[in-house]
């Protein structure tokens, strides 16, 4: 901290602890993995397990990626999965946030609602997708759906436990300023659950995918599950592992992206 | 040194009968005191006196049962911007930096100007953060912290600060640091001031008057006034006057902390202790 060195000799404490990778070396651990990962897998299906109907290797996938791309399929899967997932992730995690931002406000919201979210929660809701398809039609909108119900829900439980778990302390703190109950829900609880609720977003990615995906194989005229399924039928076991690394890929990215966003979000957190 | 009779100002800060229950727990009885304008005051007693409920309802963070506080003559009941609390936990806002935590107060009450800025400025120097406004609390030492909370209240410029154990919670080598800072401080910016501690040293080398509280129910025992000079300094604490103050006030608290001790000892084990930390 060179910095305050020479502002002040009186430099902050700072905890001492594991030194942690940096920049390029952290960069490296990760792609490491990865590629270590795809060897492995690359190696196991080429030497133990040789039959292709039970493992494709990478290799192979990337060949029927490279396939599916050449004739359009590929792209056309990402951007009507793409649009599928975007649109509900974008639904659910502002319908969660807000009522997620009243349950916690208002005990009686809170009351009314909460058995229905625990509830929903835990319900395996892929196991209705099929009606949400009859409902909906095989369409964007069903699977629309199907990412709502499995996002929103995590979304409301997190915003609401962010809110929820405010430090009383500071609310005092606010309070004795004079603080009306307006700034101390967007002066103190708003920020102290915003890491809450972009915890619950960077989960809700996850999720979301799966949502597309279920909704998909549930019935479709097109999308990454459409490919799966399709694949799956016939036993072109390096179209499905295309489907799913691609799947695979969108994880890991939009996982990093909102990391990326927590940084920014919430700067006190992280070490700067 | 000031003149400190009371009778020539009007009280800064005027309480009367004061009390408080928390259910059938009588917390605070008929607590009656006058403050003057620019005096610091020390406020000892066993823990569980109610000392802290005292300073709360002072600020408005409690209401009370009985009594009255006013403030210039004001009844008052409720926080306002004459008044400004430091916590014994540092209470700072994580997600805001040095700068932004220092002008919370102002922020709220929608004071934020040039020149409330600049007064903000200077008591950030003065609490020596100068040049670490951009820093995060979870950067800054305990001292760093704590002088921070206290720049946050000073910069709301209220008329009456009320401390809680502010260095409660600091090392015993900053604590002593920290005591001539606030004293330094003080000094150039004249506040009234109740200063609450579990230090007698800490009370008599800081303040103009010690009121001691007594047991549960709290009430003022003793209201001394300590006639050391000012500006103190630190060697001030081994004077043979500094030694009678803390002696004199510790035998008067001595039994009735002792008390509390083993009825702690004796409850400790047991149910539900109310109001803990008082």
């Amino acid at each position: 901290m060179a910095v305050t060195a020479r502002i002040s000799p009186q430099a902050p404490a700072r905890k001492k602890k594991m030194r942690r990778p940096r920049g390029l070396t952290r960069a490296a651990y990760t792609w490491g993995s990865v590629i270590t990962g795809l060897a492995a897998w690359q190696l196991f299906g080429m030497y133990v397990i040789r039959n292709s109907l039970f493992l494709a290797t990478p290799s192979q996938s990337f060949v029927s990626m490279a396939k599916l791309w050449s004739t359009g399929t590929l792209q056309n899967a990402i951007v009507v999965s793409g649009e599928e997932f975007i649109v509900g992730f974008l639904i659910a995690s502002v319908a969660g946030i807000i009522i997620g931002l009243f349950t916690a406000t208002f005990d009686r919201v809170s009351l009314v609602l909460s058995p229905w979210v625990s509830g929903l929660y835990a319900t395996p809701i892929i196991a209705v997708a099929p009606l949400l398809i009859l409902w909906f039609g095989v369409g964007i909108w069903s699977k629309i759906a199907v990412v709502i119900s499995l996002v929103i829900f995590p979304m409301i439980i997190s915003t609401e436990a962010g809110i929820r778990h405010t430090d009383q302390q500071l609310v005092e703190a606010a309070r004795s300023f004079g603080a009306t109950q307006m700034q101390i829900f967007t002066k103190v609880a708003l920020p102290s659950a915003l890491p809450l609720i972009l915890a619950g977003l960077r989960l809700g990615v996850g999720r979301g995918l799966i949502g597309v995906v279920v909704g998909e194989l549930a019935g479709a005229r097109a999308g990454i599950g459409y490919l799966i399924n399709e694949a799956s039928q016939v036993f072109n076991m390096p179209q499905l592992f295309a489907g799913v690394i691609v799947l695979a890929a969108a994880g890991i990215f939009l996982t990093a992206g909102f990391e990326r966003l927590e940084r920014v979000l919430v700067p006190w957190k992280s070490d700067a | 040194m000031r003149s400190m009779h009371a009778s020539q100002v009007a009280h800064k800060l005027s309480i009367r009968h004061l009390s408080k229950c928390f259910r059938d727990l009588e917390v605070l009885s008929d607590i009656s005191v006058d403050v003057s304008e620019g005096e610091f005051v020390g406020i000892v007693g066993p823990s569980g006196c109610g000392k802290t409920t005292f300073l709360r309802i002072v600020d408005g963070l409690e209401s009370a049962d009985d009594g009255e506080i006013r403030i210039d003559g004001r009844v008052t009941t409720k926080p306002g911007p004459d008044r400004a609390f430091v916590f014994q936990n540092d209470s700072l806002f994580p997600w805001r930096n040095v700068w932004r935590n220092a002008t919370m107060g102002l922020e709220i009450q929608g004071r934020l100007r040039s020149h409330t800025r600049k007064r903000v400025r200077g008591l950030l120097e003065l609490v020596g953060l100068g040049g670490f406004e951009r820093f995060y609390p979870r950067q800054l030492s305990g001292g760093m912290r704590q002088r921070l909370n206290l720049a946050r209240a000073l910069a709301v410029n209220p008329e009456v600060l009320l401390m809680d154990e502010p260095f409660a919670a600091l090392d015993a080598q900053t604590r002593e640091i920290m005591q001539t800072e606030l004293l330094r401080i003080w000094e150039a910016t004249r506040a009234t001031v109740l200063f609450i501690t579990h230090q007698i040293d800490e009370a008599v080398y800081l303040s103009d008057r010690v009121l001691v509280f007594s047991r549960r129910p709290g009430k003022i025992q003793e209201d001394i006034r300590i006639e050391l000079p000012r500006p103190r300094e630190f060697k001030i604490k081994r004077s043979a006057e500094f030694t009678a103050y803390v002696a004199r006030i510790w035998t008067l608290i001595e039994n009735a902390v002792r008390e509390s001790v083993m009825e702690d000892r004796l409850v400790s084990s047991s149910s539900e202790r109310p109001e803990s930390g008082t």
